[in-house]
């Protein structure tokens, strides 16, 4: 288990991470989510002791790192990095032989995974010819091939193809599964939607928002719809139980406030307009996201207080 | 350990499987007989590098010729002799005859010439120069009245020698050609270590910087700590250089014990084993010396152009010595170069000068060796902190003072 106790990292005087708290257990997905310079990496550094915190501290089952623990963690870093000059096989046994690990098991799991991720024809090619979103795929076998117990995924999905996101994600399920602690970080909801069970959501390095994914979309979700229509729906912005809309090319989003606001809506609508849809939408993390962090951004803190409350 | 181990193995590997280390360590020995062997062959048998051709020769002079043929003979020419100035050109110009001596009747009244194609043959010509200038006394001095015996009495020179003593007392005469013997071994061995050093010491502070350029550095440093990353690189491309000593050295041994007297060639005898353990030793020595220097400032650099930058400092003491070969080749006792001997980021290379050159006292090379297994330590306690802090960081061009402060961050 991954126990950060309310760390704190600053870079002279800007405030990277400011008294970050959470636990990831053994057996869960858990997502540390936030824009861009929240702060998450900087978190995940200082898990894996890369930086120290200024305050607070970092404890792995009950006691800070220790130098033997690194043989028992993965650690995908946001800046991934692979020697160029050696071959595909020869990088995956020395980032299994640096870890410590068993040589002839670690080289058979990182054949599975490359037969596993069609990368079984570029083992003997050299690193510098693969492609990006190879490259990184390498990495990420070389994250996991020694079998750690804990894993620490910074952005694993940036730079891939739907397809070799899709098979990320269902490798992150089976280790989920095969009970090892991972940790993910990522600024794209719906990666953290498909797979978390719990989340962080931080920006500017502090806390906004935490807990169950259930949870924090029971809290912190409103009500939207999706409609599409013919007619002038301009009124619908000045709806008193309307708190936003967002206007795609072939339909509204209309996000709502207020007990039966979807009614009312859709009995204001039906006089005035030509309904050919409208659909109810489940609250997402996305615009939770939206609208923690766009508050934040545009200065109103009432909103996101309001919502704390 | 085994971490380190793995880390060495694979500096080791992505330098020794290099075109370039392949071809510098076959090349090294060529390189090496250049500047130290070759020319003192070339010096102890003059004409090794002659045409062939005869010399083409007008000396009316009966005693010219009788003089000008035997020392052509020593210098690897056969003589020609002509009765017709312009024939002898041509022959020249034809390409027939290396060059035309023309020492006119009159001569030493007259001028003496030689022609040739390049006139830049100066060892040749100056050594006919000083031919002619004793001839000239003599003929001079027999117009004088004096007999051939007493001229030649005039012209010989006193005998001077040079002896060197040994520990032990032993004495050993020695000549100009020993000299230079010492001379370019001195210098060949200084160009060997100073090449190898300031090659792995950049590959050592270059391959730091690749790490962090290409972003290893994270991946790494998730799964060793900073130390074993430092230090496994110095290992791994450490026992590179040494593998390259020893084919060098290989090389080196079938040299003196199978070439060298099979075609009968006396290398100067400064070129021993002994001498070349001492270079192996003072090698490796300067070695983790200035490797630690390298990896530290690698760390703190931000590309290999900032490295280059930052290196000036270790660059000047290893080419202090260097500057410094020729007056220490003749001043091997002098305070400074004794100084220098014991100064560590110096003592590798001045020792061996003065090992080669004379015997310095066993306190001595006991001090040197001392001092400069403390200094390597002590750099590598130093450059290990600069190297944890240098290591991430980012975005950054610190300059040398600042490097050196972060030593003492705890």
């Amino acid at each position: 288990m991954i126990d950060v106790q309310s760390i704190v990292k600053a870079f002279d005087t800007v405030k990277a991470v400011d008294g970050v708290s959470f636990k990831a257990k053994p057996g869960e997905i858990f997502g540390l989510i936030g824009p861009n310079g929240a702060g998450k990496s900087t978190t995940i550094r200082m898990i894996m002791n890369i930086l120290s915190p200024d305050s607070g501290s970092v404890l792995l089952d009950g006691h800070p790192l220790r130098e033997d623990d690194k043989n028992r963690i993965g650690y995908l870093p946001e800046e991934r990095g692979l020697y160029k000059k050696m071959k595909v096989a020869d990088v995956l046994s020395f980032m299994a032989e640096v870890k410590a690990a068993d040589r002839h098991a670690a080289r058979k799991r990182a054949g599975e995974w490359l037969e596993r991720f069609d990368l079984s024809d570029w083992r003997e090619r050299k690193v510098d010819e693969l492609s990006k979103g190879m490259a990184q795929k390498v990495q990420f076998i070389g994250t996991v091939a020694h079998d750690p117990d804990v894993l620490l995924f910074d952005e694993p999905f940036s730079g891939l193809d739907p397809v070799s996101q899709d098979q990320l994600l269902t490798a992150m399920l089976e280790l989920k599964a095969a009970g090892k602690t991972v940790l993910f970080s990522t600024h794209i909801m719906d990666h953290a939607e498909k797979i978390c069970e719990r989340i962080l959501l931080i920006d500017h390095g502090r806390e906004v928002a935490a807990g169950a994914l259930s949870e924090v979309k029971a809290r912190f979700g409103t009500d939207a719809a999706r409609i599409e229509f013919d007619g002038d729906g301009s009124f619908i912005d000045s709806l008193p139980y309307v708190r936003s809309t967002r206007r795609f090319p072939r339909w509204v989003e209309v996000e709502l406030q207020g007990e039966d606001a979807a009614d009312r809506l859709y009995t204001d609508m039906a006089g005035r307009l030509k309904v050919r849809r409208f659909e109810l939408l489940e609250p997402s993390l996305h615009s939770i996201f939206i609208r923690l962090v766009g508050a934040e951004r545009s200065g109103n803190n009432a909103d996101r207080e309001a919502l704390n409350a | 350990m085994r971490k380190l181990l793995a880390i060495a193995r694979r500096e080791f590997r992505a330098t020794a499987a290099n075109k370039t280390f392949v071809i510098m360590t076959l090349l090294g020995p060529f390189l090496i007989l250049a500047v130290s062997v070759l020319p003192g062959l070339l010096s102890n048998t003059p004409g090794a590098l002659n045409s062939g051709k005869p010399m083409a020769m007008m000396a009316p002079n009966p005693m010219v010729a009788q003089t000008l043929a035997p020392a052509l003979e020593a210098q690897g020419y056969a003589s020609v002799s002509f009765d017709d100035a312009a024939a002898a050109k041509e022959g020249v110009l034809a390409g027939d005859y290396a060059g035309f001596i023309e020492v006119p009747a009159a001569w030493p009244d007259e001028e003496a010439r030689y022609y040739s194609v390049s006139a830049t043959e100066i060892s040749f010509f100056s050594g006919l120069e000083a031919i002619l200038g004793g001839l000239a006394t003599s003929v001079r001095v027999g117009q004088a009245g004096l007999t051939q015996e007493q001229a030649a009495l005039l012209n010989l020179r006193p005998e001077f020698s040079v002896v060197k003593l040994g520990a032990g007392g032993e004495e050993e005469q020695k000549g100009a050609e020993d000299f230079m013997g010492i001379l370019f071994t001195a210098l060949g061995f200084v160009m060997l270590i100073y090449m190898t050093v300031l090659l792995y010491g950049q590959m050592i502070g270059r391959s730091v910087v690749q790490e962090k350029t290409n972003k290893t550095v994270e991946v790494m440093l998730s799964s060793v700590s900073s130390r074993q990353l430092m230090f496994g690189k110095i290992l791994g491309l450490g026992l590179a250089g040494l593998l390259q000593y020893a084919v060098w050295m290989g090389m080196a041994t079938a040299l003196i014990h199978l070439i060298g007297p099979a075609m009968n060639v006396s290398l100067p005898a400064s070129i021993s084993m002994a001498n070349f353990g001492w270079l192996v030793l003072f090698f490796v020595l300067a070695f983790f010396l200035y490797a630690g220097g390298y990896a530290a400032l690698g760390a703190a650099a931000e590309d290999e152009h900032h490295l280059g930058q930052l290196a000036w400092p270790l660059l000047v003491f290893l080419i202090v010595p260097l500057v410094l070969i020729s007056p220490m080749v003749m001043n091997p006792g002098s305070p400074i170069v004794v100084a220098l001997s014991y100064f560590p980021m110096t003592s590798p290379i001045v020792m061996l000068v003065r090992l080669l050159v004379s015997t310095p006292a066993w306190w001595e090379l006991a001090l040197c060796l001392g001092l400069l297994a403390i200094t390597v330590y002590g750099m590598a306690v130093l450059a290990a902190k600069i190297f944890r802090v240098g290591i991430l960081m980012s975005g950054k061009r610190p300059s040398f003072g600042e490097v050196l402060r972060w030593a003492r961050v705890r």
